[in-house]
């Protein structure tokens, strides 16, 4: 079995750029990914649930979310839930920003010193909702730095394209999963489409009445991947 | 009296270009044509917020995107603008190989540089918008 992430938390920030909220949910959320938690959660970029393929719309039905909002019209609650699946936890900065202490936090495009605390607050609100949804204990002390955290546009789960049924399907996770078997030795037999299947199915949504198609695509698929890579 | 061009950037969250791109959008609105134009937050759009949807409909409208996904782009034509300009910064990029664009909360000099260079470009296609009168 490849050794792919089985449990982590989605982070989706609304990023909105006409708001300074809006920038201390993008730098809060990268926080989270690069210092805070980066071992455990991914991200994808808000738009690419409209952009993207199914393989984007699928994020939420395999990684437990948190949507991080800069103001009550709650874009990326809204738009997870609409396009993936209901988000496990939702965080809106203008909740945390109306406490008591908040000011002016500086612009979209600059934040203050007062934004830039703003931000470490949300970070670690993220932080201790990524615990709970992991069901693991608090932590303070920030993990170690890792490229880990990257969104769809350079994603934290890679997807590929294969065709199936004559339509170019996006399937989630593919390249992680043809690389790791192809290290693993996994040659071309009769077997190999059900294990590739099984391990493809984690991450995507697989109707019953396609299994054998998407298991023949997949060889297919692995063939040519196989071929190019010796 | 005549509405300011809507400018979409990217919201990328892992890429300098995507950094680079919501920074080009800042420039040009903020220093370059602020008279002229307003950043719509590509969020609201995907969401399809009626507020933004009005900013956007019927006009013309400048995306910003980072990558060859062009979500901006897209998200403003599914929003009913009556042209897209594109400026990719992707494009824009490869017409400066000399930067080397780093950093997505922060970007480094050549980041910034390339924002400024992709804010020129998007100066330009307003104003020939707005000689054309294109923009109502």
């Amino acid at each position: 079995m490849p050794d792919l992430p089985k449990k982590k938390v989605g982070l989706i920030s609304c990023s909105g750029e006409e708001l300074p909220e809006g920038t201390v949910t993008r730098r809060a959320v990268r926080k989270v990914l690069e210092t805070l938690r980066p071992d455990d959660t991914v991200t994808l970029c808000l738009p690419l649930f409209l952009a993207g393929g199914e393989g984007e719309r699928s994020f939420a039905r395999y990684y437990p979310t948190i949507a991080v909002d800069g103001c009550d019209k709650r874009c990326a609650a809204r738009a997870t839930e609409r396009y993936s699946a209901v988000p496990a936890a939702s965080i809106v900065v203008t909740d945390i920003g109306r406490e008591p202490g908040s000011a002016d936090i500086g612009t979209a495009r600059r934040l203050n010193k007062t934004g830039l605390r703003l931000t470490d607050t949300v970070a670690e609100r993220i932080a201790e909702e990524t615990d709970r949804l992991l069901k693991r204990p608090r932590r303070r002390t920030p993990g170690p730095i890792s490229d880990a955290g990257s969104c769809s546009c350079g994603s934290g789960l890679p997807s590929g394209t294969v065709r199936i049924l004559g339509r170019a399907m996006r399937v989630a996770g593919l390249p992680l999963i043809f690389t790791q078997f192809r290290d693993q030795g996994l040659g071309l037999d009769e077997k190999t489409g059900t294990v590739l299947l099984e391990t493809v199915k984690i991450y995507n949504e697989v109707p019953d009445s396609q299994k054998q198609d998407w298991a023949e695509a997949l060889v297919r698929e692995y063939a040519q991947f196989l071929k190019e890579k010796d | 009296m005549t509405r300011k061009i809507p400018i979409v950037p990217c919201s990328g969250i892992g890429k300098s270009l995507g950094a680079a791109a919501r920074e080009a959008a800042y420039v040009l609105t903020e220093d370059l044509r602020p008279d002229r134009t307003k950043v719509v937050a590509l969020a609201l759009l995907v969401l399809g917020d009626e507020e933004a949807k009005r900013e956007v409909a019927g006009g013309e409208a400048i995306a910003i995107d980072g990558c060859k996904l062009e979500c901006a782009a897209k998200s403003l034509a599914s929003c009913g603008a009556s042209k897209v300009h594109k400026t990719a910064i992707f494009d824009v990029v490869r017409r400066h190989r000399g930067l080397k664009p780093e950093g997505v909360c922060d970007l480094n000099e050549d980041g910034l540089r390339l924002a400024r260079a992709t804010a020129d470009e998007a100066a330009k296609i307003v104003d020939d918008i707005d000689a054309e009168g294109g923009h109502a």
